[in-house]
């Protein structure tokens, strides 16, 4: 397979990466770890005509606490990275395991935090965990620097709110009242299989009660998605089996599935059911696992 | 009680290390790909983006003029020359004629000085198309208003047989229970890990050709054929090989088109397919849609069977007759019966085309019918195991379509499977959602015909002892191709002549330098190539034997050699090194050789395709599988596996489990994952690893593989298959350890968690 031709440019900073990009503008693309950039090159599927390397930019690639702000995982930081990163095993082991849930070391060598959140593609495996930590996304482009909420980072399939010269600088967990998260993918091979249907949630959960809940639902719509129905369900309420199981059976029904060679509309619906009730239930009774 | 256990050898039975283990995990291994040859062009095809079409024309002059071109060909510069299995079904060429049949077929080639030159210039060649409606659906294939995809295969039938044994009417008259049921198989493909590759070289008349193949012979054969050469003219090597499966045993466009550029361009050209090239040229498992009648008494007696297939067989012929009629000719094999009727039609369709992939024919084939076992044992209240032993094939029997089993210890592999798997204790009584299931197989030691009619020996060996008598070198056309025909054929020799693995030296499949060998297909080597072997090393032997007994002054019949010590029976003090003996050898005769070659006894029957499934040894294998479901999602998970086979004596343990394993998880990829699935337009949607899930290692179960006691006398030293026998029982035990764990039956492969999942479903809904 050959990649077509293409400039190759390493900005120093991040100011000069997003110059860069507003000067070559739709032709360039941000090449981060390239596990799928170069794959869609390499299929014919995207031409640019400048990669604008992130590599010198350490700066993006940092996993680490700020008080006050939260954990802020740089969009540089691969999936291995973030798999054996102590603080968040320590803090927000549910992304760690989302993390190893994806491809081979092959590719979580090399893969990145920013381009898996970036590609926008409905069946990524981190965003749904991260929207349902309530991560923000820190963008910076030529003109300054904004922070959005995740949830509200995408738009569609590989479609994101990234303007023309903005680059994905770190995802924001912030300090939170959660008791407990959870991501569960459902994949048709134990590795390197794609999500058929994925679904994170996290809790805040006292005295058998569910203060706040979230659950959100990967590849089951064009965006990952928040089931806000279903967490309706259980919000505020005492927890029993009950509501769990009405809180994935309303998951199921808002989700937004299309029949694919992985899986059909019904079966992916049963799939959205079946895993919030799991993940739900994991992330009250075991935490942030 | 047979010989493997009351001889003692000295090389045979070990596990020495593959001959070639260093060099493959250091890197050192070349594979066709690595290759380079001085003055190389890369060379690429240009495939068809329609299922069926006709070309109305090309236009090659963009990227002729485009530099670093050095040749673009389409079917007018090259032979028109049809190929495929055999000349009633020659329906192949190197570049397509008039129309393309599948989305991926051959229209063009370029040559050029790098890939990304020759990848441009594809970009550049026109073709126009008349697109052709398509035949995308097997089973509507026959039907009047479908479209005619060849114009000699009248509503697309490609082959049709109907073998009647006995009389299977009467048989099912007089059974107590007749079951009909309608099982689906999948289209899966064989993935090996090297794709298809070659490199061609044409000089002075002469064609060399580097190719990751499995039969040398079979490429040497059509190569020449279809370029007009003579078979001398032609020389085909085989460097490492990354696994073939069946799906190699041909030459591809890979072969072919190098061929034709390197002719025309005068320099040499390689051809590596990328991994959509391989998905499409296939040559994979045919999906069979397969209704199986049996009849059997109350005992579980198997009176009768008929088995009614529409199979699909893709776009050209290639070695797909033979695996239609091996879909009926293995049915009969590990359990007897003595009626049976066996109706096939092999359809064309417009899409890629189907041939010979492990266990080839067979494994849906036994699917089905290890599935309708189980059904019918559950109706008749049998226990699986029960019903099994009832039908056994028992050693020296005949089977009902002519086949001839000496050794079959099929008994004892049942009886060990249920022993070591804990069966009686598990049988029926594991805890919801777990099951444990049986399913067995069996197959050839090596076809008992070749595939075109030649009377050569089919297999031959050369060896040779250096001068100094230090080491010797074993000649022959054995394909090694990873499963480790190389150092089981290099044990083989050492053994023969008495010396050490260590002092063996391998040069095989090389049409040049080796002895002819049909090559790495139907299990056949280590019966066929071994028997070669055996014999040129015993010749050594015997040379070596004739001249100590001068020089030691003793008799030839008192003299024996192990381990590179010639001695005197008896009196073992009276000995003389190996080294000095052929070192005098040469000194006084020339060079020390041995040789041998194998052709198998006239085997079969006289029907119509009596050829197909003859074979002088055949395996047995039971395996037990078990599951558990997660029931709300349907997914099953593998835990444990037990394979007992019946493969006669083993020559390296190590590499008979390994061949064990590598077919068991090949047949759990088929049983529950793997299947090319097209669009409407019939275009592969999951042509990549990505899409087309192998297992993994973390999907594959703890495998326990244990063997009973079998000694082949048709097999050197016992001998006889391994290297596929292990496919067949798998998908029948994944599907009926399913059915132990959730009570429900799964006809349609592979058994994905939706399929799974929906037919929980179906049970549950309220009737
Ligand atoms: C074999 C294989 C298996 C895979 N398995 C999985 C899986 O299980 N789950 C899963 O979710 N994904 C999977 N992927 C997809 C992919 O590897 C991941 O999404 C990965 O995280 C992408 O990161 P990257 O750094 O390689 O992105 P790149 O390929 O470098 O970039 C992807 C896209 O994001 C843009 N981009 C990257 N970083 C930034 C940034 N900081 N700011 C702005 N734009 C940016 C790029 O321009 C590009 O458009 C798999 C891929 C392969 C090849």
């Amino acid at each position: 397979m050959i990649i077509p031709e293409f400039e190759y440019v390493s900005p120093q900073s991040v100011q000069e990466a997003c110059a860069l990009l507003v000067q070559y503008g739709d032709s360039a693309r941000v090449l981060a770890g390239g596990s799928d950039l170069l794959v869609k090159m390499k299929d014919g599927l995207m031409k640019p005509a400048y990669l604008v390397s992130l590599k010198n930019l350490d700066s993006l690639k940092a996993i680490r606490y700020e008080t006050g702000t939260g954990v802020i995982i740089g969009a540089r930081a691969t999936h291995n990275e973030v798999m054996n990163n102590r603080l968040l095993q320590e803090k927000y082991r549910s992304v760690c395991e989302a993390a190893h849930s994806m491809a081979a070391d092959q590719i979580r060598n090399i893969g990145t935090v920013g381009g898996n959140l970036v590609n926008a593609v409905p069946s990524a495996d981190l965003p749904p965990i991260l929207i349902a930590l309530d991560a923000r996304a820190r963008i910076v482009g030529s003109s300054g620097e904004r922070t959005i909420a995740l949830e509200d980072f995408f738009l569609g399939p590989g479609k994101t709110v990234l303007e023309k010269g903005e680059i994905l600088a770190a995802i924001i967990i912030p300090d939170q009242p959660t008791t407990g998260s959870n991501y569960i993918k459902f994949g048709l091979r134990r590795a390197g299989a794609l999500a058929v249907a994925g679904v994170a949630s996290s809790v805040t959960v006292s005295d058998g009660t569910c203060r706040d809940v979230r659950v959100v639902l990967g590849a089951v719509a064009p965006t990952p998605m928040r089931a806000r129905q279903a967490e309706n369900v259980l919000r505020g309420k005492k927890i029993s089996r009950e509501l769990i199981d009405e809180t994935g059976r309303i998951a199921a029904a808002e989700s937004k599935p299309i029949s694919d060679i992985r899986g059909s509309i019904e079966y992916r619906r049963n799939l959205v059911n079946v895993l919030t009730r799991r993940s739900l239930k994991a992330a009250i009774e075991k935490g942030h696992i | 009680m047979s010989e493997a256990t009351t001889k003692e050898f000295s090389v045979i039975g070990k596990s020495v290390p593959k001959i070639d283990a260093r060099d493959k995990v250091t890197g050192r291994a070349k594979y066709t790909g690595d290759l380079k040859v001085t003055g190389m062009l890369i060379g690429k095809i240009l495939r068809s983006p329609h299922a069926h079409a006709r070309i109305l024309s090309i236009d090659t002059s963009k990227a002729e003029q485009l530099p670093g071109v050095e040749a673009v060909i389409t079917a007018k510069d090259v032979p028109a020359t049809f190929y495929g299995i055999s000349p009633a079904r020659y329906d192949e060429t190197i570049l397509a004629i008039e129309k393309v049949l599948q989305v991926g077929d051959k229209v063009a080639a370029v040559a050029a000085v790098d890939e990304e030159t020759a990848v441009k210039a594809l970009g550049l060649i026109d073709v126009e198309y008349e697109v052709l409606p398509a035949v995308l659906d097997p089973l509507r294939a026959m039907d009047e208003d479908q479209p005619q995809i060849h114009p000699q295969y009248e509503r697309n039938i490609s082959v049709e047989i109907h073998q009647d044994f006995g009389d299977v009417e009467m048989a099912f008259q007089q059974s107590h229970l007749v079951r009909t049921d309608r099982f689906q198989g999948n289209r899966a493909t064989h993935v090996p890990m090297e794709p298809h590759a070659a490199i061609s070289k044409w000089e002075n008349g002469k064609l060399t050709i580097w190719s990751s193949t499995q039969s040398p012979h079979y490429f040497q054969y059509h190569i020449a054929r279809v370029f007009g050469l003579k078979m001398g003219d032609v020389r085909v090597i085989k460097p490492t090989v990354g696994g073939g499966f069946g799906g190699k045993l041909e030459p591809s466009a890979a072969e072919y088109v190098s061929a034709a550029l390197a002719m025309k361009t005068g320099r040499p050209v390689k051809i590596v397919f990328d991994r959509k090239e391989v998905f499409f040229h296939n040559r994979g498992r045919h999906a069979q849609h397969i209704e199986l009648t049996t009849g059997v008494t109350k005992e579980g007696k198997i009176l009768g069977v008929h088995g009614k297939y529409i199979i699909d067989g893709g776009s050209y012929t290639s070695l797909g007759i033979a695996s239609a009629y091996y879909a009926g000719a293995m049915l009969p094999l590990i359990y007897e019966f003595d009626h049976f009727k066996f109706d096939c039609f092999r359809v064309h369709t417009n899409l890629p085309s189907c041939a010979a992939q492990r266990g080839h024919g067979a494994p849906q084939p036994r699917f089905a019918f290890e599935s309708q076992l189980d059904m019918i044992a559950k109706e008749l209240g049998m226990d699986p195991i029960e019903i099994r032993k009832v039908n056994a094939r028992r050693p020296n029997t005949m089977t009902l379509n002519d086949l001839k089993v000496n050794s079959c210890e099929f008994m004892a592999c049942l009886e060990k499977a249920r022993e070591i798997s804990g069966w009686v204790g598990k049988k029926g009584k594991l805890p919801p959602g777990q099951g444990i299931g049986i399913g067995c197989g069996g197959f050839i030691t090596g076809a008992g015909y070749p595939i075109y009619r030649t009377r050569l020996p089919h297999a031959a060996a050369i060896v040779k002892v250096s001068e100094q008598g230090d080491i010797a070198t074993l000649y022959i056309g054995a394909v090694d191709i990873g499963q480790g025909s190389d150092t089981i054929l290099a044990q083989m020799a050492a053994e023969a002549i008495g010396i050490n693995y260590e002092d063996m030296r391998i040069v095989s499949a090389d049409t040049e330098t080796t002895p002819h060998d049909f090559g790495a297909y139907a299990s056949r080597q280590t019966l066929m190539s071994g028997h070669a072997v055996k014999q040129a090393g015993e010749e050594v032997r015997r040379q070596i034997i004739e001249l100590a007994a001068e020089l030691l002054e003793a008799s030839v019949a008192d003299l024996d050699i192990d381990r590179r010590v010639i001695f005197v029976k008896g009196s073992p003090e009276k000995m003389l090194p190996f080294e000095t003996v052929a070192n005098e050898f040469f000194i006084r005769k020339g060079p020390l050789m041995g040789k041998g070659s194998y052709t198998p006894p006239k085997l079969g029957g006289k029907f119509k395709g009596a050829a197909v499934g003859t074979s002088p040894a055949y395996s047995f294998a039971a395996q037990i599988s078990q599951v558990e479901v997660d029931e709300e999602t349907g997914q099953v998970m593998v835990t444990n596996v037990w394979d007992v086979h019946d493969c006669g004596t083993v020559i390296n343990p190590n590499l008979l489990h390994a061949q064990v394993e590598g077919a068991l998880f090949m047949g759990m990829g088929e049983a529950m994952y793997e299947q090319v699935v097209f669009d409407d337009k019939g275009r592969p949607l999951n042509a990549n690893l990505g899409e087309y899930r192998v297992p993994t290692a973390l999907d594959v179960p703890q495998v326990i593989s244990e063997l009973v006691d079998s000694y082949e006398p048709a097999g050197p030293w016992g001998v006889k298959e391994v290297g596929e026998g292990a496919t067949l029982p798998t998908m029948g035990s994944y599907a009926n350890a399913i059915y132990d764990a959730i009570g429900v039956r799964l006809y349609d492969l592979p058994l994905t968690p939706e399929k799974v999942w929906r037919a929980i479903h179906e049970r549950k809904k309220p009737s």
